[in-house]
């Protein structure tokens, strides 16, 4: 057993007149030119050539798209281009120089400016890939060299960015992403984001998975400036730097999370300026300074000198690896092109500007020092730049001649059917800090929080890529305790407090979870998922789709229900209905303390993003839970009472108030009721209640969220869709009402529905 | 060869653009990521780069006019180079593109159904729409219910519903099919299918098969039973004509006249080529006699009585799907050859199921002619609006007495239906009798036809 992590905070009052120090951030600090780095052996020619050929392949593909918007790419002339037009024309120094200094395995993520740092990232990663990898990449190339593999690796490349922004089947995404969310995990991309800073919470979990995994990657995040006033960002930059990660507090994994904040600042948003306007810092890397106490390593970065980027990346990821990250790059560049091409740019910017921008533009400055390091001559640029020119043209060619997807498929991607049968050997089974927390059973009975303590322990044991953390869950095992002496147990690697950021943490576990961990985390109440929803509903949802089921989002939101308490509007919703509307998201609420357990553990081993609803209300209740292992499936209902006259379905907590209807039904009239506890709502188990009202032919649907909007309507309508030739009455739907969950005990009584609520909807149609 | 300059399409939606300024001059050098020219689009106004350097050849596309994008709008190259022959664009003309559907028409009179369906004589009177509070309660079924009656194959109309809002729901069906013995029904396979498929109630079908069972002959029996749905031009025609004998009472007078002297005297004309039909003789002698009674011509509501000054002389026609009476306008005003040309258009157009709501609106009196039809005698009903109507049957050869010896004459009887609240007896008498006068005329007839 290793030392205890639990800890009490010791801390006494100071109130000694000081001056808190904010430090200073270095901008502009490179001072090499080209023949300095080729001197210090920091590159050699062949790389320094390949950097400016990373550079036009960007200011290819993103004239060719300029072009193709006025039949003027001449490969490709009557090529109609459909999708955004977000060109990076400008920056690509930026992309180029970033990438160049990162490692094969290391990941990036990026926006919708982000064809320049998807290009950059692959092709960088192909001249540093082995054979083998490169032959997986091009099977159909059987001869040549390795030059000619690379530069056949290159081209398919290109031809799959172009397939992916042309929507085709071979595109990266097979078509389902396009330009603002293409993703190549097999170089470490996990994808751009067309969310504004909606990808800075995925990449800041997926350095949170490098960590934990001890992988020695960095993660470098690639975000415009104008993301950084998204509130998920600064929650981000914060979770980043958490104390926790470095102090004492850091168990074994001592070092912070390996990633690169890289603003990629242009100084625009989509049109405000973002220094002079919007924002009250002249520089994004003042950001870092309110973050971390180290300012984040943070400096202000040439973005228009690709060595200068190169090099400000290659002082950051050093720093990551050594365990000192995050760092926060504030990399100042231009976008020569408007928001899109149809942004006229004359409305908010003058022609002086962008001329002056123009004229250090970062591919004719490095051919002249390519020149001047006397490492080729413009004879051998205009070989690069017509190779480059050709290679793209045939991909191009090839892209908009490539299959589109079939449009039957439409659907395909949309969930995986995989789960975590059988943990691998580097997994399975870690070992504990202390030990795992005593479950008291009486009579073989657990309470429902107590069942979901045990799926934790269980799963958490059995698979070290669990990992489980939300607000206050640690040493306070949670405002419910559902969690409490997990930590102990498990140590704070593996569960630990997170800020309150509820986006962030919903968007930092989304990333871990396409990051290679299977994390769980936790919403304190369900009404805080609306302040996550972009993460989970954009993001979770969405990437095993987006990306052409490149990437699994293995997965587990818990969200506390809180109806009842009298905690008026904001701690009392029952949400799921929303949640039901996004396809991509599995939604679960169990009722029974066996199901609480047995779901939970189906939800941490299923490769889809779960949302598992919990109920305040049934935290205490009990049931038998068997002590060992088993899994109740997601999707199955359960029948939990035979009857022959009506349905009553229902989940959660309304499924004991349709039993105890179901009870007065048989005493008071004799109606012998069925009782479903549909238990999973995506996916729905259709089948055993439509098979119920075909016996039955009346049916109520019941839930605790209010009517208006409910998924009982989508129940209900369903059965009436499909069976409506079984059904002897209307069918029902009883919720709470179409109002505000109050606080007065007598108003929230009103508000809720009850047993006789229940009985007055069976009755109406009885 | 030169290059063409092309209108960007900058949206993605942006169908055309117009060029507010050329920025260079034809002639005039072009650096690439010069401004060439700027364009007005939904949004903005943008300026176009060049791509490419050389000289501005040629301006296809004017400023201020609206071009497809994508479209050609001038030619770049080097000084001197030819230049493809000018394609001006088609300007897409904004109204064309944005032009509203085509406003309504009137369809035309014949889109409006068979013209006949619009007799205003036998125009259906509107329909009154139930309130809502005074609709009738709709039969209400549980689906359930609906399919297990569907599946036995029986009515469910009949049965009580005890489900909410009197609804019928299976139970009721269940019971319905025990108190009617439904287990004991005996139905062969192919009976059941098609009763089933004919939507029919096996309860209601007799068994005549072995022990009562019901047989597919008994199904096709009760099919060919099924009453069948009235046309409607016949619904109309009912209601027309029980609204006349519901409203006026109604008293018939006939009369024998004796046509043998106008036979002979049409079969000479007719051997001139003279084209009368003896209804043309009528007809004339209809209104001639109507002109002398006044009250025969006349209509009432009811409360108060209206002579009409012109003869409109319907005539019935006979046809397949019904009868219809077309109108010959002003007979009064018409001599017998108009009489004949005029009521030889109409019956035409009548077979043709052509005939106007005009022509067949607004008579004053009727001759329905049965004479074709080799009859004794009818009575005919009167048409609403109208106070009286003429049945004429067939000539017939009959022995009849004159000057005291019995002599075959060619007789036809007329009898007249006259609305007893205008008409009294005498008067019907008088009048029927001032036609057959007419008829028997000779005099008259040769003036007439001279
Ligand atoms: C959450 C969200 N809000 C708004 C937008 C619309 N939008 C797309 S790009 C953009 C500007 C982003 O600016 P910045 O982050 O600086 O990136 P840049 O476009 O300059 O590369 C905006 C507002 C969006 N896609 N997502």
């Amino acid at each position: 057993m290793k030392k205890s992590p639990t800890y009490l905070s010791d801390s006494r009052p100071k109130f000694e007149p000081y001056e808190i120090d904010c430090g200073t951030i270095p901008a502009y600090r490179y001072k090499g030119n080209l023949a300095t780095e080729l001197k210090a052996k920091h590159l050699t020619g062949t790389e320094a050539v390949a950097i400016l050929e990373d550079m036009l392949i960007i200011r290819e593909l993103e004239e060719m798209i300029v072009k193709l918007r006025s039949g003027a790419y001449e490969p490709i002339r009557d090529y109609n281009y459909r999708g955004p037009t977000h060109v990076s024309v400008g920056q690509e120094g930026t992309a180029a120089g970033a990438c160049a200094a990162l490692q094969l395995a290391d990941n990036i993520t990026s926006t919708h400016r982000g064809h320049g740092e998807s290009l950059a990232k692959g092709t960088v990663a192909i001249r540093q890939m082995e054979e083998a990898q490169l032959r997986q990449r091009v099977p159909q190339f059987k001869t040549g060299g390795r030059e000619e593999l690379v530069e056949a690796a290159l081209e398919e490349h290109v031809y799959r960015t172009i397939c992916e922004l042309f929507g085709k089947d071979d595109g990266y995404c097979r078509g389902r992403g396009g330009s603002m969310h293409i993703a190549d995990f097999t170089v470490g991309h996990l994808g751009a984001n067309a969310i504004v800073g909606g990808g800075v919470p995925i990449a800041t979990g997926a350095a949170l998975s490098n960590r934990y995994l001890q992988r020695g990657n960095v993660v470098c995040c690639f975000a415009g400036d104008g993301a950084y006033a998204n509130g998920v960002v600064l929650e981000s930059l914060n979770f980043a730097a958490q104390a926790q990660f470095t102090n004492h507090l850091a168990d074994g994994l001592k070092g912070g999370l390996p990633i690169i904040f890289l603003v990629c600042n242009n100084h625009y948003g989509m049109t405000h300026r973002s220094d002079d306007e919007v924002m009250g810092v002249d520089r994004m890397a003042r950001r870092a300074a309110g973050f971390a106490n180290n300012n984040m390593h943070a400096e202000v970065v040439n973005g228009m000198n690709v060595l200068a980027v190169r090099e400000a990346v290659l002082r950051a990821a050093k720093l990551c690896r050594e365990g000192k990250g995050p760092v926060l790059l504030d990399v100042d560049c231009y976008r020569y092109w408007g928001h899109s091409l149809s942004d006229p740019r004359n409305e908010y910017r003058t022609k002086d500007e962008e001329a002056a921008w123009k004229a250090i533009d970062p591919i004719e400055s490095y051919k002249a020092e390519l020149i001047n390091a006397g490492v080729t001559d413009t004879a051998g640029i205009a070989a690069v730049e017509k190779r480059v020119a050709e290679r793209n043209a045939r991909a191009a060619k090839r892209a908009a001649t490539a299959a589109d997807p079939a449009a039957e498929d439409v659907l395909t991607f949309m969930y995986t059917d995989t789960r975590c049968e059988t943990v691998p050997a580097e997994f399975a089974n870690p070992s504990l800090i202390g030990s795992l927390p005593e479950i008291k059973r009486v009579n073989g009975e657990l309470t429902y929080k107590d069942a979901l303590k045990e799926a934790l322990v269980q799963e958490m044991a059995r698979d070290k890529r669990v990992i489980f953390y939300g607000e206050d869950v640690a040493d306070y095992g949670g405002a419910f305790k559902v969690t409490k002496g997990l930590m102990e147990a498990f140590g704070r690697s593996r569960v630990f407090n997170t800020p309150i950021s509820e986006a962030c943490i919903c968007g930092t576990a989304c990333g871990a979870a396409m990051n290679g961990l299977r994390p769980v985390a936790e919403l304190m109440y369900f009404d805080f998922a609306l302040m996550s929803s972009d993460q989970i509903s954009n993001q979770a949802a969405k990437w095993h789709y987006m990306s052409g089921a490149q990437t699994e989002v293995p997965l587990v939101i818990r969200a506390s229900a809180g109806a009842g308490k009298g905690y008026g509007g904001q701690h009392s919703q029952t949400l799921e209905s929303m949640f039901c509307h996004i396809p991509g998201l599995y939604v679960v609420y169990p009722a029974t303390p066996y199901d609480a357990k047995g779901m939970l553990k189906s939800a941490i081993r299923d490769n889809n993003p779960v949302l598992f609803v919990e109920s305040q209300a049934l935290y205490g209740m009990k049931g038998v839970v068997p002590e060992g292992e088993y899994l109740v499936p997601l999707g199955v209902a359960d029948v939990k009472r035979e009857g022959s006259d009506i349905t009553l379905v229902a989940w959660g907590p309304v499924v004991h108030d349709c039993l105890k209807a179901a009870d007065k039904l048989k005493a008071e009239r004799g109606v012998s009721a069925e009782v479903i506890d549909l238990r999973s709502l995506v996916p729905l188990d259709l089948d055993t209640v439509l098979r119920s009202v075909q016996k039955t032919g009346r049916c109520v649907v019941a839930s605790q969220a209010v009517h208006i909007g409910s998924y009982t309507g989508e129940i209900a309508s369903t059965i009436q869709e499909k069976v409506f030739d079984y059904l002897d009455a209307p069918v029902k739907r009883v919720g709470a009402r179409n109002g505000i969950a109050p606080q007065s005990h007598i108003l929230e009584a009103a508000f809720l529905p009850n047993v006789n609520d229940i009985l007055t909807a069976a009755n109406a149609i009885l | 060869m030169a290059t063409p300059i092309i209108m960007p399409k900058f949206g993605q939606m942006t169908e055309e653009s117009a060029i507010v300024e050329w920025c260079k001059k034809e002639g005039e050098p072009v650096a690439k990521g010069d401004i060439l020219f700027t364009v007005e689009t939904d949004k903005s106004v943008m300026e176009v780069e060049s791509f490419e350097e050389g000289t501005l050849l040629k301006i296809v596309v004017a400023p201020g006019k609206n071009v497809p994008v994508q479209s050609t709008v001038g030619f770049l190259g080097k000084p001197g180079e030819p230049v493809p022959e000018a394609t001006v664009t088609p300007t897409v003309n904004p109204a064309a593109k944005t032009a509203p559907l085509a406003p309504p028409v009137a369809p035309p009179a014949a889109a409006r159904g068979p013209a006949v369906a619009a007799v205003p004589i036998l125009a259906p009177a509107p329909v009154a729409v139930p309130t809502a509070a005074s609709a009738p309660s709709r039969f209400r079924i549980s689906p359930r219910a609906a399919a297990l009656a569907r599946n036995c194959v029986i009515d469910p109309a009949r049965i009580p519903g005890s489900g909410p809002g009197g609804r019928v729901v299976e139970k009721d069906v269940k019971a319905y099919l025990e108190s009617r013995g439904y287990a004991h029904l005996r139905v062969t396979p192919t009976a059941k299918q098609l009763a089933s498929k004919e939507k029919l109630d096996l309860l209601a079908i007799t068994g005549t098969g072995e022990s009562g069972r019901v047989t597919l002959a008994d199904v096709e029996r009760v099919i060919a039973e099924r009453p069948k749905p009235m046309s409607r031009m016949r619904q109309v025609i009912a209601q027309r004509l029980t609204q006349s004998v519901v409203t006026a009472p109604h008293f018939f007078v006939t009369v024998e006249v004796d046509m043998t002297d106008l036979v002979a005297l049409r079969a000479e004309l007719k051997q001139k080529g003279a084209p009368y039909t003896v209804t043309d003789f009528i007809s004339q002698a209809v209104v001639l006699t109507l002109k002398e009674f006044p009250d025969v011509n006349s209509s009432t509501d009811g409360k108060s009585i209206r002579w009409n000054s012109r003869v409109h002389l319907g005539l019935a026609v006979s046809l397949e799907q019904g009868l219809v009476v077309p109108v010959i306008r002003d007979a009064d005003e018409l001599s017998l050859a108009e009489l004949n040309l005029r009521s030889r258009e109409l019956a035409e157009k009548a077979r043709a199921m052509k005939l106007t709501p005009d022509e067949m609106a607004g008579g004053t009196f009727t001759i329905s002619n049965m004479g074709m039809l080799d009859v004794e005698n009818f009575t005919a009903i009167i048409n609403t609006g109208e106070a009286a109507i003429l049945a004429v049957s067939s000539t017939m050869q009959k022995p009849v007495v004159r000057d005291n010896r019995v002599v075959v004459r060619s007789i036809m009887k007329m009898t007249l239906s006259s609305d007893h609240r205008l008409i009294d007896g005498a008067m019907a008498a008088r009048f029927v009798n001032g036609i057959r006068q007419k008829l028997e005329n000779m005099e008259l007839w040769k003036l007439l036809t001279a």
